[in-house]
């Protein structure tokens, strides 16, 4: 198995760009080395598809190209969003200049796929996307409503290019921002134009940008610019699919906010668990600095801007800022209070100017275009496009980027396609940890996604993390996932946050397991405003959401939890049996031969029963009965 | 900058914390995790307060908040006092039988025992961490993430930097550490296992241990000029002053004898 994507080309010999025409030339020299109708093949290289042998696919497009001996372009191609659902089912290609997507391709259809489509411009019906519910497969990108009704803004070129060649991203346009800054604008103008663009931070906040690049770049001292690529929320793979899949469009938008605040250092802090970004990364960094733009005298100009990169080591409150600058530098990663903004006082004491990925991507386009053009995407209090990914319970799980404002219904069953198997749909849980279920059905369905809408109804917009629930969810399991999760996470310093969700994590435990009090709620309530109250960080004060959210919308599961000693959805396994509907039950022996227990009996074509001593609870039956008649009691 | 605390206008500097404000001005603000003479680290939390600023209110906690500006402060809301009656409830299963927590605990109307009491004999102030920095040779540090966060040497190993000042001991408000000074060695104690060992001074004179055995080079750069000319000592302070008296009242009958020739016989 192959183990490496291609390294980065050696540049080291090209001649440094040495002004922003030269850069322009550089471009049109690209372009016109590229022939718009030459055959191109695009292998998914992404996380989730190289997880399942995409690299292999690669290696081996690439040998049968060079077997037919036709002229194409094979190049790797991360792309995350060509996941949505998918991954499980085998890695992705598009082929160029059709459009085509393919899925499901295995190492052995790439000498099919080169006879057949490449050579012979035919179709394989076989690898051909085909929406649920529907009959007709889609052979277009463009005709896919996953992708058509999308708007990408920050992942326009994320599975478009190669994220290990520069050349390949300055065609499509890299670095054009920077140049324009460096050419024509003076910093004040640069944080102007943000300003204008109302562009808040991407990372969960949702600080105005300019605003923040303003403050930062009235310090004294010198400036550090610093890209938080520590995304820890389970479920959200945004970032990562921006710094795998376009580094150029972090870098330059760091490179942007550097010569905004006078800052010449730079640092992207990057979870550890994300080993390609690292190496796109630093690929990336590599391959600009050897064509001068990044390093030292960028563009041939007096401003010079070092970035690299720095790993996390596993905690999920690194992502928190203070936490992040203390680890970055060398410290344990325990945040601080920042009743000095770390503007003024942050990483090694100095001006430092912290944004999430999401918002440096977004940046050159907005010195492109200018800060009007983007405020025409999203709301007026939340411009632009926001990246969510979008899991659980849904048919199209991947990434989708929509503008702001967009409704949660057009997320869900739009691009989502909805829930799969005939479930119903109950919550959409956003934020990460720190955000709340927002229950559905009602009135929330068609709630516009925003900084502040979210925030109103007990959730928040977090990172951009979207998971969506059918009806066999328990909401007091969910919380106490969430607790869990953040128990194992917190730092521990502050009391709150520690014995808080200590308290928590042993009360929702009781509860799922049937051992329930009355009065657990309240008492649930009152630690977990203590804890949003009291709290030092962002992690504690909104660590007891998930529990609070679903207290106030589904506050009747947690009484039937404790005083019906029920778990509704069929979640928590001392809270409900099973049982065969003897008149719906027609006797088909599905559910008797998928039982691992063998706790099911019955006689053909006549109703089953259940040996409830014998039930592990696995839900096999319960999955598996066409005719509805397992019911969880 | 007027800064008003519950009510009341008090006299404050700019850049002062509140805890300093409310201490000159005699404004009770509990803390459990805040020494005047150390970095505040906003760790315990009790001592949150209400602020006010324009048209918002915000909770921060006093130990470290620093006043630049025109601000309002309540020190004791009945929403404060709720939220420190849960927290002293929520550590006291920490630290059942400290007294720092049942002083407050009377305050607010906390019960003790509302939790399960998990006796692990320590309230997590981190004081002793950051005196151990400040003071001693950095030995003991807050080890561990969540709720496994404890007090601990590097690696949970005997500390060889350790200098057995006992600042940990004598800063710990709820007595989790202790010293023992025993066959010429000294070994501090941190709930109940021990965190270094340190080799005491003999005195040369009458032969008592009487100091830990240290490495003066750190500590003299950190007293500035001047230093700890006491650490030096080959004898016990006992017998320093002996030898102080004895040499005193030798030199009064030298003098004495000098001034007098018939001493002698006086004496």
């Amino acid at each position: 198995m192959a183990t490496a994507i291609s390294t980065a080309p050696d540049l080291a010999w090209t001649k440094k760009i040495s002004s922003p025409q030269e850069l322009a030339s550089f471009r049109q020299a690209i372009l016109a080395s590229l022939d718009p109708n030459a055959p191109r093949i695009r292998v998914c290289c992404g996380t989730g598809c190289k997880a399942v042998g995409s690299l292999d696919v690669l290696e081996a497009m690439k040998t049968a190209v060079a077997a037919a001996g036709v002229d194409v372009h094979v190049m790797p191609e991360v792309k995350r969003t060509g996941c949505h659902g998918f991954c499980s089912r085998g890695p992705l290609l598009t082929l160029e200049p059709q459009g085509l997507f393919y899925q499901r391709v295995k190492s052995e259809d790439t000498a099919e796929i080169v006879q057949k489509t490449i050579i012979g411009g035919e179709v394989i019906p076989r690898f051909l996307y085909k929406p649920p519910g529907s009959k007709e497969a889609i052979a277009k990108v463009s005709d896919i409503p996953f992708f058509a009704k999308q708007t990408k803004l920050v992942l326009k070129r994320v599975g478009r290019i190669d994220p290990f060649d520069i050349r390949d991203a300055i065609a499509a346009g890299a670095y054009e921002g920077i140049a324009k800054v460096l050419a024509e604008m003076t910093p004040q103008q640069v944080i102007e134009e943000i300003k204008v663009s109302r562009l808040r931070g991407r990372g969960g906040a949702g600080f105005p940008t300019g605003v923040k690049w303003e403050s930062c770049a009235g310090q004294a001292g010198r400036h550090y610019v610093i890209c938080n690529g520590d995304e820890g929320d389970p479920g959200a793979f945004m970032d990562a699919s921006v710094m795998e899949g376009d580094p150029h469009a972090v870098l330059e938008g760091m490179a942007i906010a550097a010569y905004a605040m006078g800052s010449d250092r730079g640092f992207l802090y990057v979870r550890m668990e994300y080993p390609l970004a690292v190496q796109t990364l630093t690929a990336a960094i590599r391959q600009a600095e050897d064509l001068g733009l990044l390093g030292q005298n960028i563009l041939g100009t007096d401003f010079s801007f070092r970035v690299s990169v720095s790993t996390g080591a596993g905690a999920f409150v690194c992502g928190e800022s203070s936490a992040l600058m203390s680890s970055l530098e060398g410290k344990v990663g325990r945040p601080r209070a920042k009743y000095i903004r770390s503007t003024e006082k942050g990483f090694r004491d100095s001006p430092s100017n912290l944004n999430n990925v999401e918002t440096y991507a977004n940046v050159p386009e907005i010195i492109l275009r200018g800060g009007q053009w983007y405020t025409t995407y999203g709301t007026e209090r939340s411009t632009g496009t926001k990246v969510f990914s979008l899991t659980g319970n849904v048919h199209n799980v991947g990434l989708v980027e929509v503008p702001m404002g967009t409704s949660l219904k057009d997320i869900v069953f739009g691009i989502g396609g909805g829930v799969p198997n005939k479930k119903e749909l109950k919550a959409v849980q956003t934020g990460g940890p720190s955000g709340g279920c927002i229950p559905i059905p009602s009135k929330f369905i068609d709630i516009n996604v925003g900084f502040g809408k979210l925030a109103e109804i007990g959730s928040m917009m977090g990172s951009g993390g979207m998971i969506v629930m059918d009806e066999n969810t328990c909401m007091v399991e969910i919380s106490r996932y969430f607790i869990n999760f953040l128990v194992e996470e917190s730092c521990g310093q502050c009391t709150p946050c520690r014995e808080g969700l200590t308290r928590m994590r042993e009360i929702l435990s009781r509860i799922t397991q049937g051992e329930g009090r009355e009065g657990d709620i309240e008492l649930l309530e009152e630690i977990g405003q203590f804890t949003n109250n009291f709290s030092l960080c962002g992690l504690g004060t909104s660590a007891a959401n998930p529990v609070l959210s679903t207290i106030r919308y589904f506050r009747d599961e947690y009484e039937a939890h404790i005083r019906d000693k029920k778990c509704p959805a069929g979640v928590c396994k001392p809270l409900y049996y099973y049982e065969i509907d003897s008149e719906k039950c027609t006797g088909c022996g599905v559910c008797r031969k998928r039982c691992p227990a063998a706790a099911i009996e019955g006689e053909k074509k006549k109703p089953h029963t259940i040996h409830q001593e014998l039930c592990i609870k696995c839900m096999e039956c319960y999955r598996n009965c066409k005719f509805d008649s397992i019911r969880i009691m | 900058m007027k800064i008003i605390m519950d009510g009341k206008e008090v006299a404050a500097e700019r850049g002062q914390t509140i805890v300093e404000v409310a201490r000159r001005n005699g404004v009770y603000i509990p803390t459990l995790c805040h020494v005047p003479a150390l970095e505040p680290a906003a760790m315990c939390r009790v001592c949150t307060v209400e602020l006010v600023e324009g048209r918002r209110t915000r909770l921060v906690t006093s130990c470290n908040y620093p006043l630049r500006g025109d601000a309002e402060i309540r020190t004791d809301t009945p929403m404060l006092r709720q939220n420190r009656k849960v927290l002293i409830e929520l550590l006291a299963s920490r630290c059942p039988d400290a007294e720092a927590l049942k002083e407050l605990a009377e305050r607010y109307g906390a019960d003790l025992n509302r939790f399960p009491a998990e006796d692990r004999q320590c309230i997590m102030c981190g004081l002793c961490a950051r005196v151990c920095e400040r003071v001693g040779g950095n030995v003991l540090a807050l080890c561990g993430r969540g709720v496994e966060i404890r007090v601990d040497t590097s690696f949970g190993r005997l500390s060889p930097t350790c200098i057995g000042c006992a600042s940990c001991v004598q800063i710990c408000p709820v007595n989790a550490i202790r010293i023992e000074d025993m066959d010429g060695e000294r070994r501090v104690i941190v709930r109940g296992k021990e965190a270094s060992r340190v080799q005491l001074r003999k005195c040369t004179s009458c032969g008592i241990h009487f100091g830990p055995v240290i490495d003066l080079g750190p500590v003299l750069d950190r007293a500035g000029e001047g230093g700890v000319p006491a650490f030096n000592a080959s004898v016990c302070p006992a017998c320093s002053r002996r030898s102080l008296a004895r040499r005193l009242a030798e030199r009064h009958f030298e003098q004495h004898a000098v001034e007098s020739p018939d001493a002698d016989e006086e004496g």
